[in-house]
């Protein structure tokens, strides 16, 4: 499973990893617990409620399923202007 | 006329500005705005550049969003948006917002209304590099009470 990192957590975990999914895939809140046990020192910003999951360029919430072979891109807030 | 566009390039108001009015007809009315990066953060060191991460596809769609809404809103005739992504240093415009309307109070509006959902909902994320290291940028109170003004 493809996951990808924007703004703050980019920069601490990289744009782009791979991971092993569990079989069948796993719902977003339990892909949350998974990256924050890989990489526990950016577990607060990972279990954060500000950070939101984007699957196919929409947002999903925490019970959305995401298949094993799909990409999640996690977003932290957002500031633009 | 809606213009919404991102750029990597240095971004210069004046011409911007040039470039929307060319194209307007019998409005009465043009408002613009300029972002510009700040040389000093907020606790007054010496800011190196903003950087600006966005992503590939929803940082296009979220701003053409914010401009058409805002010409669904209010009685304008065309408005462009322009925003850097990438690294910015301090002076240089960050963003810049026109719009344009038979009579004023629309065009200030909009332009306004733009600026509020552009510093909270379009998709960026803004980094901060200064000599005291670097900080990743998060909409403020203020912001999100600019925001909530057009809910109501």
């Amino acid at each position: 499973m493809d996951i990808l990192f924007f703004g703050k957590l980019g920069d601490r975990i990289g744009r782009e990893i791979r991971i092993e999914p569990p079989p069948g895939g796993c719902t977003v809140r339990e892909l949350r617990a998974l990256l924050a046990s890989l990489y526990p020192a950016a577990e607060a910003d990972l279990t954060s409620p500000s950070l939101r999951a984007c699957v196919g360029d929409e947002i999903v919430a925490e019970d959305f399923h995401v298949g094993a072979g799909r990409s999640v891109e996690f977003f932290p807030p957002l500031s633009g202007g | 006329m809606i213009d919404a566009r991102l750029t990597d390039l240095p971004l210069d108001p004046a011409v911007e500005m040039s470039r929307f009015m060319g194209k307007l007809g019998e409005e009465g009315a043009v408002v613009s705005f300029a972002g510009v990066a700040r040389p000093r953060t907020r606790d007054g060191a010496e800011v190196e550049r903003i950087f600006l991460d966005h992503h590939p596809r929803l940082t296009q769609r979220s701003i053409d969003e914010i401009a058409r809404a805002a010409t669904q809103r209010f009685a304008v005739s065309a408005i462009t948006a322009t925003h850097r992504f990438g690294a910015v240093l301090p002076g240089e415009t960050i963003v810049f917002v026109a719009a344009a309307s038979i009579h004023r109070r629309a065009a200030f509006e909009a332009a306004d209304y733009v600026m509020d959902r552009l510093k909270t909902e379009a998709v960026f994320w803004k980094r901060e590099d200064s000599v005291d290291g670097s900080r990743w940028i998060e909409p403020t109170d203020a912001d999100r009470a600019g925001r909530a003004r057009w809910s109501e």
